[in-house]
Parts: structure tokens; sequence; C-alpha cells
């Protein structure tokens, strides 16, 4: 039995220990994914620790069948994607974080290079807000963390051929974006490239 | 060649032939829509993982022991609520009741006990009156009375003895699990 397996079964007998070890463990992956998915570091925070509080509440209704991170990524998509349709609907706009986003500074002392793929980091960053929240749950899953479609279908309780729409539309709208002069404006393109290769 | 293959291979993600690989760089240079889809693909691939502020498990045992505070300070609101819920349901109930006992204490507890004494008085008189009637009853009664008496209750108690039998019976061959 390696270490996660015994944390969690230490947890679901009531063990604050054997979670405060998950909590130490998986703090990385699921403040990354709320921080992708609400596009602001205070916020991914709250998310990211109302998760956990979440998941400490439901432990005993985790199978163990399941991997441990995919139920609690689950958990942080389906938080997120709740939080985002709760602001939607209270009339603020996504789209405003972007002039509160933090471009990279091109005079910084850096060397240019790391400056450059900051930029696109960012750019990365302010593309992903525009798609759908469910998509961008999808798309995060599948570049941050590898998850394949039937992976993603059951964290999401999508069927695997909604998970393939979803991609496809997601990724043809971001390339949509990526063509946005005002949004792209380093002179000089970078290589021509595809992790296919 | 069209644009379509290039963009299911960009969109299928999946590794591509040495020669198709040649295909589609060559189609990526003359076509804006694909070079965008893989630069983005790329993009994506390289973005690196946000990590939290140093103290985020302090943070959130913190967290942990604020919640269970407030949990504990709403259950024990929820008690005192519920306790004066039933004190009052029980004052209401009993206020019939109760009136009396609060307007004259005295006649309301003289009367009470006087209740018991009869009730009490009436059970002993009762229980004297059976005692006697056992005692002189066999005298009236004819010994052949007493054996019919006898029989019709042996008659009605091996009545009732083969019913319960014939009811509770399993027939054979039937399981317990197919009762069930």
């Amino acid at each position: 039995m390696n270490d996660e397996k015994a944390w969690v079964l230490q947890a679901q007998h009531g063990n604050d220990e054997a979670f405060t070890q998950l909590v130490e463990t998986y703090q990385t992956p699921v403040y990354n994914l709320c921080y992708r998915m609400l596009g602001e570091a205070e916020l991914a925070e709250d998310a990211a620790q109302e998760t956990f509080l979440r998941a400490y509440q439901n432990i005993l209704r985790y199978d163990p069948k399941r991997p441990f991170p995919t139920w609690l990524l689950s958990i942080a998509a389906h938080y997120c994607i709740d939080r985002l349709r709760k602001r939607k609907f209270s009339m603020f706009s996504i789209d405003d974080d972007e002039s509160t986003f933090e471009l990279p500074d091109t005079e910084a002392p850096n060397p240019e290079n790391e400056a450059i793929k900051k930029e696109e980091r960012d750019q990365v960053h302010i593309i992903l807000q525009s798609l759908d929240a469910t998509d961008r749950a999808a798309i995060i899953m599948r570049y941050w963390y590898d998850f394949s479609e039937a992976e993603i279908a059951e964290a999401l309780n999508l069927t695997v051929s909604a998970v393939k729409s979803r991609l496809h539309r997601a990724r043809r709208a971001l390339a949509n974006l990526w063509q946005d002069p005002s949004l792209h404006t380093r002179a000089e393109r970078m290589p021509y490239g595809t992790p296919a290769f | 060649m069209e644009h379509q293959p290039f963009e299911d291979w960009l969109l299928a993600d999946q590794p591509l032939t040495p020669e198709k690989k040649r295909e589609l760089q060559s189609h990526l240079r003359e076509c804006s829509q694909c070079s965008a889809l893989a630069e983005v693909n790329l993009s994506l691939r390289a973005a690196k993982l946000a990590t939290p502020q140093a103290g985020f498990t302090s943070r959130w045992q913190s967290r942990l022991a604020t919640q269970r505070k407030s949990q504990r300070r709403r259950q024990l609101i929820g008690s005192i609520i519920l306790v004066i819920g039933g004190v009052a349901l029980l004052g209401w109930v009993t206020a019939p009741i109760m009136g009396p006992f609060m307007l004259a204490p005295a006649a309301w507890i003289t009367s009470w006990i006087t209740y018991l004494v009869y009730l009490l008085s009436s059970l002993q008189t009762l229980g004297e009156l059976g005692a006697v009637l056992l005692h002189i009853i066999p005298d009236f009664i004819p010994p052949f009375a007493w054996m019919i008496l006898g029989s019709t209750i042996s008659g009605l108690f091996l009545l009732w003895t083969v019913s319960i039998w014939k009811i509770t019976r399993v027939p054979q061959g039937v399981h317990n699990e197919d009762i069930a």
C-alpha cells in the first residue's frame, strides 16, 4: 500500500494528520486548477481551500477504486464551475479581469527570452478566461494534468463524446483568439510546432 | 492537400508519422489558422503549474478549525432553540392543568390527593370482593359443570395450538431464503 492510499484510509478513519498530508501533497495541482479556472490568485486560494474542506467533509464517500487526484480535481472543477456561473449571474464580467492582469514588463532587466515566455504564458492565461467554464475545465485537465478523455468525462460527469466535442470547440476558440493582434503583440512569431511531434 | 485534414490532425492531438509531420510543417507555413492552433497547443503544453503561497496547509488547518467552531456554535444555537421550543410546547400543552394549579396550588394538591386515595381504596375493595367470590363460588357450582368448563378450555387451547402450527409450518422443499 503506497503512502497516498494509507493516508486516505487513515483520513477515512478520522485521522486529521493523514488528511493534512494529502493537503500538503495535492495543494499545487488543486491550486493550479482553481487559478486557471478563476483567473485570480486570491479567488484560487479560496477555491483551493474550499476544495480541501469539501474533500475532508466527504472523505467517507470517496471510492478507493478511483484515483484520489481525479476525485479531488473533480471537486475543485465543479466548485469553480459553480462559482463562475454565480459570477456570471451577478453581472460581473470575467473579461474585466484582463485590465488587472499583470502583463510582462518588456523593460525589465530579465533576459528577453524569459519575458517572451512569460508573455506567452500570460496570453494563454488570458485567452483561457474567454472559454465556457466546463470547456475551460476540460482544457485544463487535458493540458496541465494529461487526463485522458475518459478521465475528463468521469471528473466532469460528461460522456466521452461530449468531452471530445468540447475539447475541439475550445481549441478552435483558443486558436481564433490567438490570432487576435491586440493580444498577440510580439513581432516575431514563435517557431511552428505542435505537441503531436 | 486541403486544410481540413491538417486541422483534424492538430485537434486529434495524436502522434504523427514522419511523412505527416513534414506535410503538416509545410502546411503550417501557409495556413495562419492551423499555425495558431499549433501555437496554442504548444503554449498550453509549455504552461507551468501555478503554485500557492507558502503556508497553504497551515491556512487550511486554521480554516478547518474556524469551520468546526462555527459548526459547534450552530449546533449549540440549534440545541438552545430546541430546548426553548420544547419547554414552550410543554407549557402550552400543560396550560389547562397548570392554570388552576398556579391560581390555587393548595386546593389543587388536595383534590389530587383525594382522587388518589379514592382510586386506591376502590382497588382495595375490588380485590376483597374478588377474594370473597373465589371462596364462595366453588360451593355453588356442581362438579360436572367444572368438568364441562375444563374440557371446553382444553379444547380451545388445542385448537389454538394446531392453528399456530399450521400457519407457521414451512412446506417441504421450500428454503427459508425463498420465503424471504
